[in-house]
């Protein structure tokens, strides 16, 4: 049989596929998906409107927005690997000629589209419902947005190995970041920058954190009529950009050195009976 | 049967495998050897714990060895795993790996992906493989609704999806019914006869090996213990064997004696819990060893309900080579 020349491409587009295929395959986890961000931002959008602060309403909504990524980079993307290696799926990938980078890839494209049109009925209800200020220069949106998914998608794929290796304890993990990450990385209010309610220490370690940096980036380039940046938008686009190709890097390297390890010591497989 | 070519397709040398425990050091393998041939049926049969999932996984590079050496194709499972995991495939018959929102088809597209398998030869080669093993009418089926059977039709089309040279299947038939298993015996030996494909097989289920294998190497506790043809590893045992139905069943360690008995290989029991009786199969030389046998259990109590010669199978074969079966061996290897 003669193979195709690029299995690396045709890995990842599979990979893609079946992630998006799987997130519209479930119409309860696409209402969900939905769901929980429009009302969470619609909440703090009541409570910035009632306490006569309506120019923040914008924040919300974009929180709405990013929360949807945040949410599948840590339940499909993390955790995904760890349930992969559970129904005997990561021995497959392990035993084929399939590069590992292209895996990640692919699961990482796949849950970017399968919650995309999420995050767009969001951006769209909250734009009709609310009408936020904004005036957008949107090449820089675009730019920004693309950089913050890159590296919030390759920490998903960091996470991934590091899942894999602390096994069932992933969804534990998965808990205990998800409302920490979302209140330091400022999804519904800025975190980080003069109206801050941290102080500067942990601003800097929640800069960390790509959701962070990428929100405060998103808010410069939406032209919201609260000026609080954090740091200029062009170094605040290079971290970004610096952080998806360092945590890319470490992804591989990291899933490079524990399926080394899982050969050695057998924890790739975990045994079915 | 199938025709084996001379070219050796796996080679295992001296290969060990030790894991860590919290009891020390486990020896999964102790310096297995054995060669498989191209278009050979290759099972390697012992009781749970024996081994077999071990050898499997090394020889598929999930596992390093600690010691000796493993081949695929001419390639070192430890220095060149790529190369091995172009050319091969391998599955198991407990695994349930899916993706449960996809059709049984999508799901075989994906995995054809991963050997870069252009989409329409994929399709062509998942609706043959599909048509082989009675698959066809419920690929559009999504991976959650299809039964257990179903969902290892849907296994075992994979492990053949990328054309594979060499093929390492661990129990394949784990848990199916009778007819699904039958159909899948007839699809695995389709693939060596037809395609040429060496299959090696881990199991314990006896009647498998019988049906399909062309040699089988004989495992305990990490180490080959015979290695031929079904055939001549029950030949080797020279005289018929001989079955007891006694009542009532016998207590625990109360059959020990029959085992010191002069001429008399090994021993195992099982329970017939509906007629509360208990089968005994005693691997014997001769008709004398055959009577002293009876002989001893009347005088331990029990009563000789029926018994009779058999032609020797496998497990007599396992029996008289450890002096236990399988389900002894398991409760004491558990």
């Amino acid at each position: 049989m003669k193979l195709h020349s690029n299995p690396w491409l045709r890995t990842a587009y599979a990979r893609l596929w079946v992630r998006a295929k799987s997130i519209y395959g479930e119409p309860l986890w696409v209402a969900v998906n939905v769901g929980f961000p429009f009302f969470t931002s619609f909440s703090f959008t009541m409570v910035y409107r009632a306490y006569g602060l309506g120019a923040y309403a914008g924040f919300a909504i974009l929180g709405g927005v990013m929360i949807s990524f945040w949410g599948n980079v840590l339940w499909s993307m993390a955790s995904q690997f760890n349930w992969d290696k559970q129904v005997g799926l990561f021995e497959i990938y392990i035993s084929s000629p399939a590069p590992i980078t292209a895996i990640l890839v692919g699961m990482s494209l796949g849950g970017i589209l399968g919650t995309a049109p999420s995050a767009a009925m969001v951006a769209l209800l909250g734009w009709v419902i609310f009408a936020p200020p904004i005036h957008p220069f949107w090449p820089a949106v675009a730019l920004i947005f693309s950089l913050t998914l890159a590296s919030l998608y390759a920490m998903g794929m960091a996470l991934s190995s590091l899942y894999l290796a602390y096994g069932r304890e992933a969804d534990s993990v998965n808990e205990a970041l998800h409302e920490p990450v979302s209140l330091i990385s400022g999804v519904y209010f800025p975190s980080v920058g003069a109206i801050s309610p941290f102080p500067f220490a942990i601003q800097a370690a929640a800069s960390l954190v790509p959701l962070t940096i990428g929100m405060d980036a998103l808010r410069q380039s939406l032209g919201f009529p609260i000026k609080v940046p954090f740091i200029p938008l062009y170094i605040e686009a290079l971290i970004l950009a610096l952080m998806a190709l360092i945590l890319l890097l470490a992804s591989s390297r990291a899933l490079r050195f524990l399926e080394n390890k899982g050969r050695r010591t057998g924890s790739i497989a975990v045994r079915q009976r | 049967m199938n025709r084996v070519d001379t070219e050796i397709t796996v080679q295992v040398d001296g290969l060990r495998r030790e894991f860590d425990s919290k009891e020390g050091k486990v020896t999964a393998l102790d310096g297995v050897n054995l060669q498989v041939r191209k278009g050979e049926i290759f099972g390697v049969l012992g009781p749970n714990g024996a081994g077999k999932t071990t050898m499997i996984r090394i020889l598929s590079t999930l596992l390093l060895p600690t010691s000796g050496k493993a081949g695929v194709m001419g390639f070192d499972v430890a220095k060149e795993p790529e190369k091995i995991r172009a050319v091969i495939n391998m599955a198991s018959g407990a695994e349930r790996a899916g993706y449960d929102f996809i059709s049984a088809r999508g799901n075989l597209w994906f995995f054809s992906q991963l050997y870069g398998i252009p989409s329409e030869e994929a399709h062509k080669r998942i609706n043959e493989l599909s048509d082989m093993l009675g698959l066809q009418g419920y690929l559009d089926r999504k991976f959650y609704a299809l039964s257990t059977g179903y969902k290892q039709r849907v296994t075992l089309v994979r492990a053949f999806i990328n054309d594979p040279k060499v093929v390492f299947l661990d129990e394949p038939t784990i848990g199916l019914d009778v007819m699904t298993a039958l159909s899948i015996r007839e699809y695995i030996l389709k693939q060596a006869k037809e395609y040429g494909r060496t299959i090696l097989i881990a199991t314990h289920n006896m009647a498998e090996v019988d049906a399909i294998c062309n040699r089988v190497a004989i495992i305990d506790k990490g180490k080959i213990l015979a290695c031929d043809t079904p055939a001549a590893l029950k030949r080797s045992l020279g005289a018929p064997s001989l079955v007891l139905e006694v009542s009532p069943v016998p207590a625990p360690g109360s059959l020990e004696p029959l085992g010191k008995l002069d001429g008399v290989k090994g021993y195992t029991s099982s329970v017939d819990e509906e007629r509360g009786l208990s089968r005994i199969q005693v691997v014997v030389d001769g008709d004398g060893s055959a009577q002293s046998v009876i002989d001893s259990v009347r005088k331990s109590g029990m009563t000789v309900v029926s018994n009779w010669r058999q032609q020797a199978t496998l497990e007599e074969v396992f029996v008289a080579l450890v002096g236990r079966g399988f389900r002894e061996r398991e409760h004491e290897v558990a």
